[in-house]
């Protein structure tokens, strides 16, 4: 695929230690300039390593090296722009920098945890960023209490996610995995994938939760001609209800033993948390696949693991983990018949353009003193968003 | 998925060698005779099930599953012979190619019905595909023997549209090594996202935009790229309004243009090779390409050089040249593939269309009755115009 270049960042000086890389420059060939409002930020971006794949690619914004494509147009207003990967513990990169940072930008992918600890330290800390969706790796009522904001790029990775889930859906209901394993390992056992490979049309597929991910998933499942559920607290409006062609379930335990498919769809909240316990998986279809784009915790991890080497469900799939990074023991890598990636469905190099461009949106109209598009907040001047009480 | 049970049966005597032979004996009554008196040989030529056929007994397109036609066959007086072993002059199938008068085969495990097997055979009158897809039979010598060519249309074109998004988006969304990663225990975000993409917005064409490609584009729809086709029918101008998808009536102005190309073309004497190393330099640097058409289609070493060299950035599908393919075949083991054996076609859901259809001509044959007019291939020795 072709792509439009972006301008690159002047890199001047890259400090490396034992532990990450911390990428600066400094405007030498002018002072530094005052933004409109007169205050200088600093602004931290915690992000994932791209490495040596960070010059394969010109639009690969979401990584270290990359950092959103704003560089330049923050330092040319004289704030100052920290990034970093090292975010974990007491003595990490980004732990140096909380007590006098005034935004931290983050994403889903490499999230920096923003602890009730952590928001305790950071004097000036005035906002949180998703570069993404997903917010959850904030204490958001701490964050509340603190009268910050927090806000995320509302719409920016909803595609990206919907088409990963059917993408998903397809590989498991297809089996697909055990097929590429005999190509790679010079195999031809047709059998073997056959026996249990089936036809989407016609199954039930279910989602938890009908917010603009499982809205945008319905439709794409529309022309695929499932019989289509879906629970989740608000009912969609009854035109669009009739338009995909899906049915509102008010009863979420009423709904999964229906299932064929179950698509986790729902933020990680207090009740979410452990949604798929032992119990309630038992209570699903026997050979059901679970597909989770949505949060690793609303799932427990070794109820599904087990649940996956009793064949009681068929197949589990997603790119969420608890904790994340996933660890190189996580019970889910190893476990029969999952079709697992790390956490990289939102951060395609398309959703990394929408999400960049939002945060920067963002930032001017924080300096400039401007409100977010409404969708935008989670957390607004210390008020919890409904969706997140 | 819980599945309906379909009748079993009833297995007697098995004839074990370097392949299953599975036969039954009505040792309880005479054999009966079928309405039109005669008595046939049928032999069906598929692959084995071995350990996986007890486990979904829907799973009728193995050697033991047999289609689940066995019981009414032989209620019938017909006899039924099923095998696996497919190849060369000492096969089980050479031994019944003489006084056979139905083969059933299947795309996922055909009996070449080349023009040196239908000199031998004497009485063969009609040859079945089981799925869809009649490239392995010799179909100007299967005319010129004036025998009828059937398979069952529409059996599994949803499965194969299906099959074909799903690779759209694996290859789109570089599925493939984010798995790699999980279960080695890796955790690299930018190896993965660095070259992943959104479906969204980009452009897909069809090569071929029969029923198949047309399922296709409408299952695309929804995620909004930009759709194009080439065939050489053009779709009626409100499906095609419908579906948002743009006839392309030169297949080298349209190849240029797309970031996925999707193979869904007949393979013919004019489509064999038709990938070749020219035109493939022709597409997109970084093109990727879909194909559950046929393998011969792509020039194996051509689209296996262009994936190692990058100009194709990934290229996926279930057929191959030869197939099964050989465990050194190149596409097993060249750069971003996302091969696997010939698959998408004999979904449990689809086994049991084909076997519905297969029976359901079969009947009719012994009835003397017409197919429906779609499933002919050649009829009494006169091929369809689209195989031409």
């Amino acid at each position: 695929m072709s792509d439009p270049t972006l301008a690159q960042q002047h890199l001047v000086k890259v400090h490396t230690t034992t532990h990450e890389t911390v990428v600066t420059t400094h405007n030498h060939n002018q002072t530094p300039s005052i933004n409109a409002s007169g205050e200088k930020k600093k602004i931290v971006g915690v992000f994932y390593k791209g490495n040596e794949y960070a010059k394969l690619n010109p639009n690969f914004v979401g990584c270290v090296e990359g950092a959103l494509g704003i560089r330049e147009w923050l330092e040319s207003q004289g704030h100052q722009y920290i990034v970093t990967d090292d975010k974990e513990g007491p003595d990490s990169e980004l732990e140096k920098h909380i007590p006098d940072a005034h935004v931290i930008i983050s994403t889903p992918f490499h999230p920096a945890y923003v602890t009730a600890e952590r928001i305790k330290k950071a004097k000036n800390l005035e906002l949180l960023l998703t570069a993404g969706i997903g917010s959850d790796h904030v204490d958001l009522k701490a964050a509340a209490a603190a009268g910050l904001t927090v806000a995320e790029v509302t719409g920016s990775n909803v595609v990206s996610v919907a088409e990963d889930e059917l993408m998903r859906i397809l590989i498991l209901m297809r089996n697909f995995l055990p097929g590429y394993h005999q190509a790679v390992n010079g195999e031809w056992n047709v059998a073997g994938i056959a026996h249990r490979a089936y036809d989407l049309e016609g199954k039930t597929v279910g989602t938890v939760g009908a917010g603009r991910i499982g809205k945008l998933l319905l439709q794409r499942l529309k022309p695929f001609s499932c019989n289509l559920l879906y629970f989740d607290r608000l009912r969609i409006d009854p035109e669009l209800e009739k338009e995909i062609g899906a049915k509102f379930e008010e009863d979420l335990d009423a709904m999964l033993p229906k299932c064929d498919v179950i698509v986790i769809n729902t933020p990680l909240t207090e009740q979410t948390r452990g949604l798929f316990d032992k119990n309630r998986i038992a209570k699903c279809k026997k050979g059901v696949l679970i597909v989770n784009n949505a949060r690793g915790a609303i799932a427990d991890t070794q109820a599904i693991a087990d649940a996956c080497s009793s064949g009681h469900v068929a197949g589990y799939s997603g790119d969420v983990w608890f904790p994340q990074p996933a660890p190189k023991d996580h019970p889910w890598r190893y476990m029969p018949n999952h079709a697992m990636t790390p956490h990289i469905s939102g951060t395609t190099i398309d959703a990394q353009l929408r999400y960049a461009a939002g945060v920067k949106d963002m930032l001017d109209r924080h300096f400039k003193g401007e409100d977010f598009p409404e969708q935008n907040y989670i957390v607004k001047e210390g008020q919890l968003a409904s969706q997140y009480r």
